[in-house]
C-alpha cells in the first residue's frame, strides 16, 4: 500500500537514488492493473538495478508487480493497490544462442517473437506458441508456464527450461540449473519459479532447450457435426502412431486442427492418414499448406484470446474429453450462457470462453469444479472481469499442498512484496 | 536411540518391519557407492503410507533424522544412512495400484522397479520412457528422488517429464499430494522441485507416471571414427542438423576393446564408435536415418553397421552396456564420474581428457551419453601401486573441473548425494545454494529428512573421495553402469 507520506514523485526519487540511475517514473492510468494505477513504474536495465529496487521495496514495505509485455496482468487474482511496477522491457536481449548445442539464454524482457527471430537465423526456435507471441515476454510466459498448440509435441516452458537467473525479493541474485541439457546438480528452482506468477522472485534470464525448425508442415482441419466425435478421433490418431505437433479442438462449430511438422514426405503422409481417419468418423477434412495454413492457425489463436470475455483454463484427463464437452454444452445451455472451447485435445488442456450473465458464469465454474475429482483436473479462471473475480476464487481448490506453498512463499518473500495475492492459491 | 523409541517404531511397522540386528543392518550401510558406509541406528520396512507417516511423525516429534532408501543402487551416496537415524526402506511398498491405458497413466508405490512399469503395459503397446541402465534393480521412488535418466532421455526427457503426481509424507508427518493425474495442477510446481531433490524434502509414497506409446519403428546404427574429435563433431552435426535421435552413445578405443573382449559385439577396432538410434513413425525414421548416415560419412565415419533385426540391435546395445563392467579387465580399480558438458564441446573436452591421460600415465576410458553431453570417464588405476589411487583421484577431479570450465555440470544423472556435496561450491555461489536451502527450510525446517546430502557440510566435506567399486548387482550381471 502506498503510504500517505510518499507521493509518486518522492518514490521515483527514492528508487532512482537507490539504483543510481533514472529508471522510475510515476505510474499512469495506462499502467493500471485490474483498474488500479500503480504508484510508480521502473524500467531497470541491469540485474543489479533490479536487485537494488527489490531490496528497496522489501526494506520499505512496498508492494511490487513485475510486468513483461503486460499481456497477462489481468490473469490471477486482483492485487489491490501496487506501489511499484517493475518492467522488464529494457532487459530484452537474446544473450547467447548456442546453436551447436540447440540451447539459448534469453533475457526476461525479450518477446517470444523477437527471440524466435534471432534463433531462426540458425533454423531453430524456442518451441512455444502461447497467445500474443509478438508481445508476450519470455519472463511472463515462464512465470505463467503458458504455452500453445504445439505443447502437444514440445511441452510447456517447464519442460524446456534448463537454467535460470533470478533476483529474490530481498535483492539477492541467484541462479539454478545451467546451460547443459542434462543436469541434476542441486534443487531445480527453475521449475519452482515456472508458473509461480512472479510471487517468488523476478526472473532475469532463462536458458532453454530449443527445437529445429521443421522443413515442412501440413495442417488437417476437420469439421465434425458432433463434438462427441472428437474424443474417438484423438484416440484413433494416437493409436495409429501419428506424431502431430499440435492436436487442437475448437467449438463451435466442432473443428479439429491437427498439425504435422517434419520432412516433407512425412508431413504429407501423416496428414493424409489423419484425413482418412477423420472421414472414417464422419468428419470433413481439409489439408492446408502455406498461407492457408498460417491463416487458420492465426484465426485459431485469436479466437478466444483476442476478444473480451472470461477465459477458464479447464484441465481434464484426455480420455474424458467427450463427456466433458457434453456436460459443458448442457451446463451452458441451462444457464443461457454463450461458450466457446479451444485447446489441446490430446493433452486435456482446454480454454473455455464464457459470455453472459456473470453470476451464472460463476455458477457454471463452481459446478465444473465440483465435477472434477481431486487430482484429476482443474478449472482456473485465467481472465475475467473484476466482477467475476469478486464472486469466485480464481484458482479454485489447490489441494493439500497449499500449506507448503505458503511456507515456500514465506521463505522467499516474507514481507509479501512481490505480486502480493496474485500467486497461485493467493500467495 | 532409546528403547522407548524403538518400541514405538516396532509398534508402527510390526516386529518383522524393524531391523536392528547389526549383521542385518549391514545390507543397508551403503548404496551403489560402496566407499561411503554408515550403519543406521535402525531400519524400518513400512508397508503403507500410514506407516511411513507414523514413522516420520515419530522422528519429527523426537528430532531423530531419517533417510528414505529405495532399492539402493544410487551412485552418489544419496541413501547413505545417518548413524543416529532411522533408515526407511521402501521395498515393501511395491504394488502397482492403477493402470489407466486410455489416459496413458499408471499409479504405483515407490518400491516398484523401473522395468516392472514397462513390463506391466508392454502388451498394450506402451512403455515407461526413462530407462536408467539400472532399470532392473532401481525403484521408481529412487528415480523420482534422483530425476533419473537413461540412454533414451535425449529425446524423451528425464523422470521429471514423466511423473505427473506424487503422494508424499512431509518431514513433519503430514501427507500431501503434489501434481496429480492431470496436467497443470494449480499452485506452485512443488512436484517439479521435489523430483531430483534426492530424498531431502519428503518421503514419496505413491507416484503417478505417464506412459508412452511404443514407436512404430526403431533403427540403430553404429559408425566408427578415427578420432574422438571426428565422432564428437558428428554428434554436434546431428544435433545442429535438427535431428533428435532417441539415443546417441559414444565409446572410445579403451572401452571398445574392453567391451569386445568381454561380450564380442563385433565392434570395429577404432578410436571411437557412435551408436545412434532413431525412433518414430516408419517414414520419419527412414528419412532421418539417411541424414544421420550422411553426417557420419561427412565426418569420415566408416565400418557402418545398421541393425537389421532385433538380434543385431540387441548385440550393439549389449556391447555398449557391457563396457563399464568390462573395464574391470583393464584395471583393478577405476573412478567414475558423471559430469556434463555442452555437446558442442565434446571434441575439446575429450582432447583435454586424452592429454591428461598422457600426462598422468593412467588409462582413461570413455563411454557415455554423447547426445546430451553426459560424460562417464573411467580413470583406471592400481591400488597396489604406491600413490596411484591419489593420482587417479586428482585426475578424476580435474576432469570435473574441465566440465565446469566449459559451462557444464557436476552430475547428469547420478545425483550429488553425499559424494559430490563438497564440489557444489565449484558450480554454485553461496547465494545460489542459500536460495535452494530456502526450499529445504520450507519443507524441512529441522533438517531431519536425509541430512548432509546435496549441500556441503563440514561433517561430509572432510572426507576424501575413494575409488569406484563394482556394485554387487553389477558383479552379478544384473545391470551395467552407463
Ligand atoms: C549399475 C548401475 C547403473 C546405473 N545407471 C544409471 C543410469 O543409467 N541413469 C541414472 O539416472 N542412474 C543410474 N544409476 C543410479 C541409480 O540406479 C539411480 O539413481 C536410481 O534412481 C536409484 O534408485 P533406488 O530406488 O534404488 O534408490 P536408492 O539408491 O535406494 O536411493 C537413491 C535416493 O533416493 C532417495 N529415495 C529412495 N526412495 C525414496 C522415496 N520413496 N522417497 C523419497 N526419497 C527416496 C534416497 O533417499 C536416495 O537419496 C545406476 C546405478 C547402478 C548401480
Amino acid at each position: 500500500m502506498l503510504s500517505q507520506s510518499s507521493t509518486p514523485d518522492a518514490l521515483v526519487a527514492e528508487v532512482n537514488a537507490r539504483v543510481g540511475a533514472a529508471v522510475a517514473r510515476p505510474g499512469s492510468r495506462r499502467d493500471s492493473i485490474d483498474g488500479v494505477a500503480p504508484g510508480i513504474v521502473a524500467t531497470p536495465q541491469t540485474a543489479t538495478a533490479v536487485a537494488a529496487m527489490l531490496a528497496w521495496a522489501t526494506e520499505t514495505g512496498r508492494t511490487a508487480v513485475v510486468r513483461g509485455g503486460g499481456t497477462k496482468l489481468g490473469w490471477g487474482a486482483p492485487s489491490g493497490s501496487v506501489d511499484l511496477v517493475l518492467s522488464t522491457a529494457a532487459m530484452n536481449a537474446v544473450d547467447e544462442h548456442r546453436h551447436g548445442d540447440l540451447t539459448a539464454t534469453v533475457q526476461a524482457g525479450a518477446t517470444l517473437a523477437e527471440t524466435n527471430a534471432v534463433l531462426s537465423r540458425h533454423r531453430q526456435w524456442l518451441p512455444l506458441d502461447p497467445p500474443w507471441g509478438d508481445r508476450a515476454t519470455i519472463g511472463g510466459i515462464v512465470a505463467t508456464n503458458d504455452s500453445g498448440p504445439r505443447r502437444q509435441r514440445h511441452g510447456a516452458p517447464r519442460d524446456l527450461i534448463i537454467g535460470m537467473t533470478l533476483v529474490r525479493a530481498d535483492g539477492v541474485l541467484a541462479k539454478t540449473g545451467g546451460i547443459v541439457v542434462k543436469n541434476v546438480a542441486g534443487y531445480d528452482l527453475a521449475r519452482l519459479m515456472t508458473g509461480s506468477f512472479g510471487c517468488l522472485g523476478v526472473i532475469l534470464s532463462v536458458t532453454f532447450k530449443l527445437a529445429p525448425v521443421a522443413a515442412a508442415s501440413r495442417t488437417v482441419a476437420v469439421e465434425f457435426s458432433d463434438a462427441a466425435r472428437c474424443g474417438p478421433f484423438v484416440a484413433d490418431l494416437l493409436a495409429h502412431s501419428a506424431t502431430p505437433t499440435a492436436l487442437e479442438l475448437a467449438i463451435p462449430p466442432t473443428t479439429m486442427l491437427v498439425r504435422f511438422e517434419s520432412v516433407e514426405p512425412v508431413a504429407v503422409e501423416q496428414a493424409e492418414q489423419a484425413a482418412t481417419l477423420a472421414r472414417g468418423l464422419g468428419g470433413t477434412p481439409t489439408i492446408l499448406i502455406g498461407e492457408d495454413e498460417t491463416a487458420v492457425w492465426q484465426a485459431h489463436d485469436a479466437r478466444l484470446f483476442d476478444r473480451e470475455g472470461t477465459i477458464v483454463k479447464l484441465v481434464i484427463l484426455a480420455g474424458e474429453l467427450s463427456s466433458t464437452l457434453a456436460w459443458l454444452d448442457d451446463a451452458a445451455q441451462t444457464r443461457q450462457l454463450d461458450y466457446e472451447v479451444t485447446g489441446r485435445a490430446g493433452l486435456g488442456v482446454l480454454y473455455v470462453g464464457l459470455g453472459g450473465d456473470v453470476p451464472r458464469q460463476a455458477s457454471l465454474v463452481t459446478a465444473l469444479r465440483e465435477r472434477i475429482p481431486a487430482g484429476r483436473g482443474s478449472a482456473v479462471i485465467q481472465r475475467a472481469d473484476p466482477e467475476l473475480k469478486a464472486l469466485l476464487d480464481v484458482w479454485g481448490p489447490v489441494g493439500d499442498g497449499l500449506r507448503i506453498m505458503q511456507e515456500v512463499k514465506r521463505r522467499f518473500d516474507p514481507t509479501r512484496t512481490l505480486n502480493r495475492g496474485r500467486g497461485p492459491g493467493g500467495l | 536411540m532409546d528403547d522407548l523409541f524403538l518400541a514405538e517404531l516396532e509398534r508402527i511397522v510390526g516386529p518383522d518391519g524393524l531391523v536392528r540386528d547389526a549383521s542385518e543392518l549391514l545390507t543397508y550401510e551403503s548404496d551403489g557407492l560402496v566407499r561411503l558406509r554408515e550403519r543406521p541406528a535402525a531400519a524400518v520396512l513400512p508397508d503403507s503410507a500410514d506407516q511411513v507417516q507414523a514413522v516420520v511423525g515419530l522422528c519429527h516429534r523426537t528430532k531423530v533424522p531419517f533417510v528414505a532408501r529405495g532399492q539402493g543402487p544410487g551412485l552418489s551416496g544419496g541413501a547413505l544412512p545417518h548413524p543416529d537415524g532411522v533408515l526407511i526402506v521402501m521395498t515393501r511398498m511395491n504394488r502397482i495400484l492403477d493402470v489407466d491405458i486410455p489416459n496413458q497413466r499408471m499409479t504405483v508405490e515407490p518400491g516398484v522397479m523401473n522395468l516392472d512399469v514397462t513390463r506391466e503395459v508392454e502388451s498394450a503397446g506402451y512403455y515407461y520412457a526413462p530407462d536408467p541402465s539400472s532399470q532392473l534393480i532401481c525403484s521408481i521412488g529412487g528415480n523420482v528422488a534422483e530425476n533419473s535418466g537413461g540412454a533414451h532421455c535425449l529425446k524423451y526427457g528425464f523422470t521429471v517429464h514423466h511423473v505427473l503426481g506424487v503422494e508424499a509424507v512431509l518431514p513433519d508427518g503430514e501427507l500431501v499430494h503434489l501434481g496429480g493425474e492431470a496436467l497443470d495442477s494449480p499452485g506452485l510446481d512443488l512436484l517439479g522441485v521435489l523430483v531430483g531433490s534426492e530424498g531431502t524434502l519428503a518421503v514419496v509414497t505413491k507416484v503417478t507416471l505417464r506412459l508412452v506409446r511404443r514407436p512404430e519403428a526403431v533403427r540403430t546404427l553404429l559408425a566408427a571414427f578415427d578420432s574422438t574429435d571426428a565422432a564428437g563433431n558428428a554428434v554436434s552435426d546431428i544435433i545442429s542438423a535438427g535431428i533428435i535421435p532417441a539415443a546417441i552413445e559414444m565409446m572410445d578405443r579403451t572401452t571398445i576393446r574392453a567391451a569386445e573382449a568381454a561380450v564380442h559385439p563385433g565392434f570395429p577396432d577404432a578410436e571411437a564408435v557412435l551408436i545412434v538410434e532413431l525412433d518414430g513413425s516408419r517414414s520419419e525414421v527412414e528419412a532421418l536415418f539417411a541424414q544421420v548416415e550422411a553426417v557420419c560419412a561427412r565426418n569420415e565415419g566408416w565400418g557402418v553397421q545398421v541393425a537389421m533385426d532385433d538380434a543385431h540391435r540387441g548385440r550393439i546395445w549389449t556391447g555398449r552396456k557391457a563396457a563399464f563392467a568390462a573395464m574391470g579387465r583393464i584395471a583393478p580399480s577405476y573412478y567414475v564420474q558423471d559430469g556434463v558438458i555442452p555437446r558442442s564441446k565434446l571434441p575439446e573436452v575429450l582432447r583435454r581428457i586424452r592429454q591428461l591421460e598422457v600426462e598422468s600415465g593412467l588409462t582413461i576410458g570413455n563411454v557415455f551419453h554423447a547426445g546430451d553431453g553426459n560424460l562417464h570417464p573411467l580413470v583406471c588405476y592400481d591400488d597396489a601401486v604406491d600413490g596411484q589411487a591419489d593420482l587417479a583421484e586428482q585426475v578424476a577431479s580435474k576432469i570435473l573441473t574441465f566440465c565446469l570450465d566449459v559451462g557444464g555440470s557436476l552430475t547428469g544423472e547420478h545425483g550429488v548425494g553425499a559424494d559430490k556435496a563438497c564440489h557444489m561450491p565449484k558450480m554454485f555461489t553461496a547465494e545460489d545454494l542459500e536460495t535452494m536451502q530456502l526450499v529445504r527450510a520450507a519443507f524441512d525446517p529441522d533438517q531431519l529428512c536425509n541430512p548432509d546430502k546435496v549441500f556441503p557440510t563440514p561433517r561430509l566435506c572432510g572426507e576424501v573421495p575413494g575409488p569406484y567399486r563394482a556394485h554387487p548387482a553389477e558383479i552379478a550381471g544384473l545391470a551395467e553402469r552407463f
